[in-house]
C-alpha cells in the first residue's frame, strides 16, 4: 500500500532529524579525575608536612669551566618578512626603510644562526663574584627606529636592566608575564629590575607599535648565553665536575615551548631540548658546530 | 476536511507504527536528570603542553584532591580562604536548611564566567566583551599594582558596581553576605585555574627520571606550587598604590589645559593609541593576554599545518614518520581544541575617551589606579615613575572633561560638544 | 448513566464561576493581590481597575450561571422536548451589541482624565533623573547640584533609585540597546522604553518605603533578573544620600575603612 510506505518513510526520515537534534558535535575527550587517588591523595596534602623532601644535590666537584659552542642553520633561511609597521611611518619607516622579521637570522657566509638560548638548568654552585653582566653585553636593552636593538636579551634575576627608547616618539615595553608594562618617553629611560626566573624566554612587546617584538630570559644564576650573528655561544665560570644540563631554546623552533631538540646522541640531546654534559676543572669544552636543520625550525 | 478523514484513518490504520514513533521521538530528547556539574580542564594549555591522557588524568586527579567538585569544594588551609563562604557560593542553587540561599555562583554567574572559570559558558560566545577567565589570575580593575591580586575590596566593588559598558552586572541589590561568598569563589576558582596551569607548565621542567609524572608530594604541590599563588592573594592589600591626594585648591581649569598637553605629548603618549580625536581609534590591531594566547596558538598551529603539509614523506625513517604523524595528530587535536574549548579571538580597541563610560570605576581615584599601574592583561602601559603623580592628576582631570569638551571649531555662535560632533 | 454524566458535566461547569470568584475573594488576605500603593495617582488607576473588575464580574457571574442553568435544565437525558430551530432574533442581536458597545464607551470615556493625569499632564519641571535601561539593567543619572542633565557634576549609578517623598519626580526614560519597560508596581507606573526615544514619566510617591523596579518587556537571557530597587525617602534623607553618593565619585583616595567601600542599603 502506497500510502504506508510513504507514512513510513516519513516516519523514519522524522526520526532521523530528531536524532541527529540531540548529537552535538565532538569535543576533544578530556580523561576525568581518579577519584579515589585524589582521595588518598587529599589525606597526604592535609597532614602536616613530614620534612625531608628532595635532598639538595650535594656538590660534587670543585673548579670552574666552560662551554663552547656554534649553532649552524642546514637549509634555506629564506627571505626574512617584512613587517607591517603603519604607525609613526616618519619615525619608523624613515626613509623608505622597511622593518624586517628577524625570528630566523642567518648569517649568510658563516651559516650560522643567532639568538639561540643556551642557559643552564640546576646549578649547585655559582662562581662568586657575580659578573657584571651573564652575556659580556651590557645591560641596557633599547629601542629605535620602532625596533628592539637586542632581539634576545639576557639577564641574571636582580640585575638592573636600563631600558631605553632612543627614538624621537614615545614607546611603551611590555614583558609578558612580569610586572613590568611601561610608558617610555622620548629620549627617557627606565629601570627594569627582574625579579623571577622566567624558564623558557618571554615576550617583549610594545603595545603602541604591536610589530615591535623581542624575548628576554632571566635566570637565577645566570649562567645564560645567546648566540652572536655567528651562531657561536660561550657560558664560562661553570661549576665543574658535576653533570650540567642546559635547555636550548629557539624563538621560531617547533619544540614544545620554543625547545630545540637535536639529533645528536653523543650529548645525549633529548627533544625537550637539553643536553648534558660535565666539566672538568679549567676545562674549554667546545661542543663544536651543532647543525639546526630546517625541520627544526618552523614558518 | 479531506486531509483530517486522512489523517484519522492513518491513524486507525497504522496506530503501532506512529505510536512507536512518537515514543522513539519522546526517548531520543534523552531521560533521566541532569548529569552533575564538573570543572573543565584547560584543554588548550593542556595540549600546548603536549601532555599524554596520563599527564593530563594526573593533574585532574590532583586538582581534585585539592580543589574538589563544583558542588563540593575543598578548601585548603594555606589558600586563606572561607569555606563558609565558598559553601554559600558553591553547588546547585537550593536552599540549605536554615532557607539561607546557596548555589549562588551558578545562579548568578555560571553562564558567563562558567562552571570552572574559565569565561565559556553557554552566554559567553555572545558577548563583547568576553567575560573574565580567571584561570591566569589576571585581573584588570584593580588599586593594586600592575601584576598583584585585586584585593578583596576591590572585587567586592566591582560585583556592586559591575562594570559599565560590558555585560557584567552590578550586583548591589544582593545581600552582603551573598556578594562577600561570590568574591570568595571567585578566588577559589581564580587559585584553581592558576595551579592547573602550573601544575600543566611543571611537566616541561620535569627531569626525564620522573618519567613524565609530577611528584605527588606535599612539598611538591602544596609548598611549591599552591603557596606561592595564594600568598599573592595574601598580599593583595598591601599591595595598593598609594596615591598622594589631589590638592584641595587645584585649579581645574589650568589643570585640564596641562592634562590636554600630557595628553598629547610625547611623555604619556595618549593620543597614539586612544587618538587624537579621543575616540579610541589610535589603533585597532592588539590584542588582551587572553585573546592574545589564542591567537598565537592560532598562528604555530596555521603554520605548523602549513609546514607538515608541504613536507614530503617519502624517504623518512620509521622514526621521522611516527615523528611526523605525532606532530600531525597534535596540530589537528589542537585545532579541535581550539573550536570547542576557546573563544573566537578579538581585538581590544583602546577606550573611547569621549563617552564617559569607564569600565573600572568613574571616581577619579579609579582613572588614577589606570594610568598609574596601566591595566593588567591589557596594552595599557603604566605610567608610574615616568609620570609624576601631580601631572597624573592633570590627565585624569582632562580626561573627565572630554565627555564634555565643547568644539568651538564648528559655529562659533553655538559652541557644541565633542561627543556630539563625532 | 446518562443523567449522572449530564449532572457531572454541569457541576463542572459551575465549578469555574465558583472556583473563580472564590479565588478573587480570599486573595487578598492570601497576599496575592494588587501590590501596595504608594503614588498619589495610585488610587485612581485601582479604582479603575476595581470598577472593570466589578462590572465583568456582575455579567460573569450571570453569564455562567445562565450557561450551567442550561446544562442543567435542558440536559437530552432530562427532556424530550426537542430543541426549536428559530432563524435568529433581531432584536436579540442588537441588544447584546448595544449594551455592551456602550458599556465600553462608557469605560472609554471615564478613564480618560486619569490617563490624561498619569501619560499627558507632565509636570513642569527638569528630569529629576535620566533612567537608561540596558540589558540587563537600570543605568541612572541624577543631575546633580547644578539641576542640569548633561553636565560634569552628574551623578551616576545602577539599580538604585532614590525618590523624595510628596514630591513631583520626573523620570527621562532612554534605552540604550532593546525595548525594556520601565515597571514600579507600587508606584503604578509602567513605560516602555523605547530605543531613540526620550519618554518623560512622573509621579508622586506618597509613602517611604523600598519598592522593586521590573522590567517588563522581554529584552533577552536576562530579562527575569533586570531588577531595581526604589527607595522612597525624606527629602533630607535623599539630599543626605545624593551627597553621600557624590562623595563617592569623586573620591580621590580609598575609604579608610575597606568595609565601607560599597553603599549598601539592606
Amino acid at each position: 500500500m502506497r500510502t504506508c510506505s510513504r507514512n513510513s518513510l516519513l516516519g523514519v526520515v522524522g526520526l532521523g532529524i530528531v536524532a541527529a537534534a540531540g548529537c552535538k558535535a565532538e569535543r576533544v575527550a578530556t580523561p576525568s579525575a581518579d577519584a579515589q587517588a585524589a582521595g588518598k591523595l587529599r589525606v597526604t596534602l592535609v597532614s602536616a608536612s613530614t620534612g625531608g623532601g628532595a635532598v639538595a644535590a650535594a656538590s660534587t666537584g670543585s673548579g670552574w669551566g666552560t662551554l663552547k659552542g656554534r649553532f649552524a642553520f642546514v637549509g634555506d633561511p629564506g627571505t626574512a618578512k617584512p613587517l607591517l609597521a603603519d604607525k609613526d611611518t616618519e619615525v619608523c619607516s624613515k626613509a623608505g626603510m622597511k622593518l624586517l622579521d628577524r625570528s630566523l637570522l642567518v648569517d649568510p657566509s658563516s651559516k650560522g644562526l643567532a639568538n639561540v638560548v643556551v642557559f643552564a638548568r640546576k646549578t649547585t654552585r655559582v662562581k662568586e663574584p657575580l659578573p657584571e653582566n651573564p652575556t659580556g653585553a651590557s645591560l641596557v636593552f633599547d629601542q629605535k627606529q620602532c625596533e628592539f636593538l637586542s632581539p634576545v636579551f639576557a639577564a641574571r634575576v636582580g640585575q638592573p636592566i636600563d631600558v631605553k627608547n632612543s627614538d624621537p616618539i614615545g614607546h611603551n615595553t611590555n614583558v609578558s608575564g612580569s610586572d613590568f608594562n611601561q610608558l617610555i618617553p622620548a629620549g627617557g629611560s627606565t629601570t627594569y629590575v627582574p625579579k623571577a626566573e622566567t624558564g623558557m624566554p618571554t615576550m617583549v612587546t610594545c603595545n603602541v607599535h604591536p610589530w615591535m617584538k623581542a624575548y628576554m630570559v632571566f635566570r637565577k644564576d645566570g649562567y645564560v648565553a645567546v648566540t652572536a650573528a655567528d651562531g657561536s655561544f660561550t657560558i664560562p665560570d661553570l661549576p665543574a665536575g658535576e653533570p650540567l644540563e642546559f635547555q636550548v631554546w629557539h624563538e621560531r623552533s617547533t619544540g614544545p615551548n620554543g625547545a630545540l631538540g637535536l639529533d645528536n646522541a653523543d650529548l645525549k640531546w633529548t627533544p625537550k631540548g637539553r643536553f648534558q654534559i660535565t666539566l672538568e676543572p679549567d676545562q674549554v669544552k667546545d661542543i663544536g658546530t651543532l647543525e639546526v636543520p630546517a625541520s627544526a625550525i618552523g614558518t | 476536511m479531506p486531509h483530517a478523514s486522512m489523517m484519522r484513518s492513518a491513524m486507525h490504520r497504522h496506530p503501532v507504527t506512529i505510536i512507536a514513533i512518537l515514543g522513539l521521538c519522546l526517548l531520543a530528547t534523552g531521560c533521566g536528570q541532569t548529569p552533575p556539574a564538573y570543572f573543565r580542564p584547560n584543554m588548550v594549555e593542556a595540549t600546548k603542553q603536549r601532555l599524554t591522557p596520563d599527564q593530563e588524568k594526573q593533574v585532574a586527579t590532583v586538582l581534585l584532591a585539592m580543589f574538589g567538585t563544583p558542588d563540593e569544594p575543598v578548601c585548603m588551609p594555606e589558600t586563606g580562604l572561607d569555606e563558609a563562604k565558598l559553601r554559600l557560593a558553591a553547588g546547585p542553587v537550593r536552599s540549605d536548611i536554615v532557607g539561607r540561599k546557596n548555589g549562588l555562583y551558578r545562579e548568578h554567574c555560571a553562564h558567563c564566567h562558567g562552571v570552572t572559570g574559565d569565561a565559556l559558558g553557554p552566554t559567553a560566545a555572545f558577548l563583547n566583551p568576553y567575560p573574565r577567565d580567571y584561570r591566569p589570575g589576571v585581573f584588570k580593575f584593580k588599586s593594586t599594582e600592575r601584576a598583584d591580586k585585586p584585593t578583596h575590596t576591590d572585587l567586592v566593588r566591582l560585583l556592586h558596581n559591575g562594570v559599565p559598558g560590558t555585560s557584567m552586572p552590578s550586583f548591589a541589590l544582593l545581600p552582603s553576605a551573598q556578594v562577600e561568598a561570590l568574591a570568595e569563589y571567585v578566588k577559589y576558582l581564580s587559585i584553581r585555574g592558576e595551579t592547573e596551569l602550573t601544575l600543566m607548565r611543571a611537566f616541561f621542567e620535569l627531569d626525564d627520571e620522573a618519567q613524565g609524572k609530577l611528584p605527588e608530594t606535599r612539598e611538591f604541590l602544596v609548598d611549591e606550587t599552591l603557596t606561592p599563588i595564594a600568598e599573592k592573594w595574601k598580599a593583595a592589600a598591601d599591595a595598593q598604590i598609594q596615591v598622594p591626594p589631589m590638592p584641595a585648591d587645584i585649579d581645574l581649569v589650568a589643570s585640564i589645559a596641562k592634562g590636554k598637553e600630557l595628553f598629547y605629548g610625547d611623555k604619556a603618549n595618549c593620543v597614539k593609541c586612544h587618538g587624537v580625536t579621543g575616540l579610541g581609534d589610535g589603533q585597532a590591531n592588539d590584542y588582551d593576554d587572553w585573546n592574545k594566547a589564542i591567537v598565537e596558538i592560532g598562528k604555530e598551529i596555521s603554520s605548523g599545518s602549513a609546514k607538515a603539509r608541504e613536507t614530503s614523506t617519502s624517504g623518512m625513517s620509521p622514526d621521522e614518520l611516527s615523528e611526523h604523524r605525532a606532530q600531525l595528530a597534535w596540530i589537528e587535536k589542537f585545532g579541535r581544541v581550539l573550536d570547542g574549548d576557546a573563544l573566537e579571538p578579538r581585538t581590544i580597541p583602546p577606550r573611547n575617551l569621549r563617552h564617559g563610560i569607564y569600565r573600572g570605576g568613574r571616581r577619579p581615584l579609579d582613572l588614577y589606579y589606570r594610568i598609574h599601574a596601566g591595566i593588567n592583561g591589557a596594552p595599557m602601559p603604566a605610567a608610574k615613575g615616568t609620570v609624576p603623580p601631580e601631572e597624573i592628576w592633570h590627565i585624569v582631570n582632562y580626561i573627565r572633561s572630554l565627555p564634555y569638551e565643547l568644539d568651538g571649531e564648528l559655529g562659533a555662535d553655538k559652541p557644541m560638544l565633542a561627543k556630539d560632533r563625532f | 448513566m446518562n443523567r449522572l454524566s449530564g449532572i457531572f458535566w454541569s457541576l463542572l461547569f459551575l465549578a469555574v464561576p465558583v472556583l473563580g470568584v472564590a479565588t478573587f475573594a480570599i486573595a487578598p488576605a492570601i497576599d496575592v493581590w494588587l501590590p501596595k500603593d504608594v503614588s498619589e495617582h495610585g488610587p485612581a488607576i485601582d479604582g479603575l481597575f476595581y470598577f472593570i473588575l466589578a462590572l465583568t464580574g456582575v455579567v460573569f457571574i450571570a453569564t455562567e450561571v445562565l450557561l450551567f442553568w442550561f446544562l442543567w435544565k435542558y440536559d437530552a437525558a432530562n427532556g424530550d422536548r426537542p430543541a426549536t430551530y428559530i432563524h435568529g432574533s433581531h432584536t436579540l442581536e442588537v441588544v447584546w451589541t448595544i449594551i455592551p458597545a456602550a458599556t465600553l464607551l462608557f469605560l472609554a470615556i471615564y478613564q480618560m482624565n486619569t490617563w490624561a493625569d498619569v501619560k499627558m499632564r507632565r509636570p513642569a519641571m527638569a528630569p529629576s533623573v535620566e533612567v537608561v535601561a540596558r540589558q540587563f539593567e537600570w543605568r541612572l543619572r541624577y543631575p546633580g547640584r547644578d539641576g542640569t542633565l548633561g553636565t560634569p557634576d552628574d551623578l551616576f549609578l545602577v539599580n538604585d533609585l532614590h525618590v523624595p517623598v510628596d514630591e513631583d519626580f520626573l523620570v527621562q526614560l532612554k534605552s540604550m540597546d532593546v525595548l525594556h519597560s520601565f515597571f514600579l508596581p507600587n508606584l503604578r507606573i509602567k513605560q516602555d522604553a523605547v530605543p531613540g526615544m526620550k519618554i518623560r514619566v512622573w509621579f508622586k510617591a506618597t509613602e517611604t518605603g523600598q519598592f522593586d523596579i521590573v522590567c517588563a518587556e522581554l529584552c533577552g537571557w536576562g530579562h527575569y533578573k533586570m531588577k531595581g530597587r526604589v527607595t522612597v525617602e525624606s527629602r533630607e534623607d535623599f539630599d543626605q544620600w545624593l551627597e553621600s553618593q557624590y562623595a563617592r565619585q569623586n573620591a580621590t583616595q580609598p575609604e579608610a575603612d575597606p568595609s565601607t567601600a560599597v553603599a549598601r542599603t539592606e
